[in-house]
C-alpha cells in the first residue's frame, strides 16, 4: 500500500511526539479477517488502511506501540470490543476505555494525536471544576460519539468523551464512525454528527462546550450537577 | 485516501492561561478573522490568546472547497485552509485555548473576561472574531428535526443521504455550493429558492445548472417540514400563486443566511437591529479597545479575505491603542 502520511506531517508528528511524550502508550487494534463475525460491507474495506496508518503513526516514536490481534475471540472478550475495527489507547490513565470504532481518519486523526499525548503524560485539560464533578461516577458509564472524518465539530465531541474516560475509569469513551457502521448509527437514528449518547438515556447532537457536555454525561450517570 | 495531510494539533493545552497575567490582545474565535489577528498579534510579541468554543475555522471549516481566495488557483478546502492559518498564528506565539467566553467587563483600561472551563481572564484590547451561525429554517418543526433530517452541515452529515433525496434552501453561495457537493452522496438535490434566480456567485450557479442531479424549486419558501420520526418531504409555498405542495425529501439542509455571534456583546458596544457589530475603519467597536472582525461584524461582504483583512486591520489598530494607553 502506498504510504498514507505525506513526509511533512511525518516530520511535523515525530517532532510533536519528541516534545509531548513521557510514558509509553500502546495503541491494541482489533481486525477480523473476511469470516469474522463482524465483517460487513461497509466496515471490512478500511481494515487496511486503519492497520496502515496506525502502523505509520507508531513508527515515529519509540514510545509508542502498537499491538494487533487479528481474529482473536479471548482479547475481543476482555477489551469488550463491540465492533471492528477497534482501536484502544492504552496510557497511563486508561483502562481499555479510550476508543476510535472505525478508522480514526480525517479530522478525527488529530484527536488519535492528542489522546496519545494525554495517555502518555496522564493528564487532560479538562477543567478541574469537570474533574471533581467526574469523581462522582461510580458506576460504569458509557459515551458514544458519532462522527464523520468530514466534520470538523466532531473531535471536540470526541476528545471530551476520551478525556473524561482518561479521568475516571468507570466512564468508556467511545468514538463510532457513522460510515462504517450504518446498523449502529441506525439504532440511534444518527442523521447529523457529532451525536453524543450517555448509557442510552441521554443524547444530543452538535459540539458543546465542556460545561453543557458535564451536565449532559452526569444526568446520563444520574448524577445531579452541584451547583 | 488522502485523509491524515496537513496535520496540527493543539498540544499542551493544560496550564496555558496564567489567570493573574495581563494580556495584550484576546482574540475571541478562531476563524480566518481571528487567527489573521493572532498571526499579526504574535509577530508584533504581543502576549495573545485566542478563543474558541467549537473548533478553529468558523463556518470555512466545513466549506468542501474554498475557490476565491487568492494564492489557491485550484481552490483549497476549507479544512486545509483552517489548518494552515491556524497553524500560522501559532508558530507565531499566540495562544489558542478551547473554551467558550461567558461576559467581558471593562474596568478603568483593563478587560476582565469570563470563560466556561479557564476563570477570568484579563487583556488589554479585544478582537470579537466570533463570527456567524446559519440562520434556522423558519418551520414550526425545525426543532424537532434539527439533527434528525433537518442539517446546517453539508459536510459534517452528507454522507447520512447516499442515495437518497434532499433539498437545498437558499440560493446563495453557501447553499449552492452545498447542493453540489451532497450530489456526490444524494441521488437528487433539489433548490428551494423563494427567487426566480439564485444570488450564488456565477461561477458556482453555472457548475450547478450543468449538474443533471440538481433539480430546482424556484419562487418557493419552505412552509412545513413533513414525517413522523424522520423528514419525509418538505412543504413549500409559491410566493407567486400562492401554492402549497408537498416534495419527497429524505432530508434537508438549510443555507438562508447567518446571524451574528453577537451576544456576549450586544449589551456593551453598538450593534444594527439584526445583531451585527458596528465599527469605524479601524475595526474598532463604539467602546474603546474592543475591535470587531469578519462576519460578525456590519459589513457589505462576508469572505475569508474580508475576515482576513479585517484581522489585520483590527490587530494593527488594537496595537496602536495598547500604547496609548500605556
Amino acid at each position: 500500500m502506498e504510504k498514507l502520511l505525506k513526509e511533512k506531517d511525518e516530520k511535523y508528528i515525530k517532532e510533536l511526539f519528541e516534545k509531548n511524550l513521557e510514558d509509553p502508550v500502546e495503541l491494541v487494534l482489533f481486525l477480523q479477517g473476511e469470516n469474522g463475525d463482524k465483517v460487513t460491507r461497509f466496515n471490512s474495506q478500511y481494515f487496511s488502511y486503519t492497520e496502515e496508518i496506525v502502523k505509520e503513526l507508531v513508527a515515529l516514536s519509540d514510545k509508542v506501540s502498537l499491538t494487533v490481534y487479528k481474529d482473536n475471540k479471548e482479547k475481543e472478550a476482555e477489551y469488550k470490543v463491540k465492533e471492528i475495527s477497534a482501536l484502544f489507547v492504552e496510557g497511563k490513565n486508561t483502562n481499555k476505555n479510550v476508543s476510535y470504532y472505525g478508522i480514526p481518519s480525517g479530522h478525527e486523526f488529530s484527536s488519535l494525536l492528542e489522546d496519545i499525548m494525554d495517555a502518555s503524560k496522564g493528564k487532560t485539560s479538562l477543567s478541574e471544576k469537570t474533574k471533581t464533578e467526574l469523581k462522582r461516577i461510580t458506576e460504569p458509564t458509557e459515551i458514544l460519539v458519532f462522527v464523520t472524518p468530514s466534520c470538523p465539530y466532531c473531535p471536540r465531541a470526541v476528545r471530551t468523551a476520551h478525556q473524561m474516560a482518561m479521568e475516571n475509569d468507570k466512564i468508556n469513551g467511545v468514538m463510532i464512525e457513522a460510515n462504517e457502521f450504518p446498523e449502529w448509527s441506525q439504532k440511534y437514528s444518527v442523521q447529523a454528527v457529532p451525536k453524543v449518547i450517555i448509557n442510552d438515556k441521554v443524547q444530543f447532537e452538535g459540539a458543546l462546550p465542556e460545561d453543557a457536555y458535564l451536565e449532559n454525561v452526569m444526568k446520563g450517570a444520574g448524577k445531579i450537577i452541584l451547583k | 485516501m488522502d485523509d491524515f495531510s496537513n496535520v496540527f494539533v493543539d498540544e499542551d493545552a493544560e496550564n496555558k492561561i496564567k489567570n493573574d497575567f495581563l494580556y495584550d490582545i484576546l482574540i475571541i474565535g478562531a476563524g480566518p478573522g481571528g487567527l489573521t489577528a493572532g498571526i499579526y498579534a504574535g509577530r508584533s510579541k504581543l502576549q495573545t490568546l485566542i478563543f474558541e468554543r467549537l473548533a478553529s475555522g468558523g463556518q470555512i471549516a466545513v466549506s468542501d472547497l474554498v475557490e476565491n481566495y487568492p494564492g489557491f488557483p485550484e481552490g483549497i478546502s476549507g479544512e486545509e485552509l483552517t489548518k494552515r492559518i491556524e497553524s500560522q498564528a501559532v508558530r507565531f506565539g499566540s495562544q489558542l485555548v478551547q473554551d467558550e467566553v461567558r461576559s467581558i467587563e471593562k474596568q478603568d483600561n483593563i478587560f476582565l473576561v469570563k470563560t466556561a472551563s479557564h476563570g477570568e481572564v484579563k487583556a488589554k484590547a479585544i478582537i470579537i472574531a466570533t463570527g456567524a451561525d446559519p440562520v434556522k429554517l423558519p418551520v414550526p418543526e425545525e426543532e424537532k428535526f434539527r439533527g434528525h433530517g433537518i442539517s446546517y452541515c453539508a459536510t459534517c452529515d452528507a454522507a447520512f443521504f447516499k442515495d437518497k433525496i434532499v433539498a437545498v434552501v437558499g440560493g446563495g453561495d453557501t447553499a449552492i455550493s452545498d447542493a453540489i457537493y451532497l450530489t456526490k452522496f444524494a441521488k437528487e438535490v433539489i433548490v428551494i429558492h423563494r427567487r426566480d434566480e439564485l444570488r450564488a456567485v456565477k461561477a458556482l450557479q453555472d457548475e450547478a445548472f450543468s449538474n443533471l442531479k440538481i433539480k430546482f424549486q424556484w419562487d418557493s419558501i419552505p412552509a412545513h417540514v413533513v414525517g413522523n420520526n424522520k423528514v419525509e418531504g418538505i412543504e413549500v409555498k409559491n410566493v407567486k400563486t400562492g401554492k402549497s405542495t408537498v416534495i419527497e425529501v429524505n432530508g434537508i439542509f438549510a443555507a438562508i443566511g447567518t446571524t451574528p455571534n453577537s451576544d456576549i456583546v450586544k449589551d456593551i458596544v453598538k450593534v444594527t437591529e439584526r445583531g451585527f457589530i458596528v465599527t469605524d475603519q479601524n475595526r474598532e467597536t463604539s467602546v474603546k479597545g474592543i475591535f470587531a472582525v469578519g462576519d460578525v461584524r456590519n459589513t457589505p461582504l462576508r469572505q475569508v479575505i474580508t475576515a482576513a483583512g479585517d484581522g489585520a486591520i483590527a490587530e494593527f489598530a488594537a496595537e496602536k491603542y495598547i500604547k496609548s494607553i500605556k
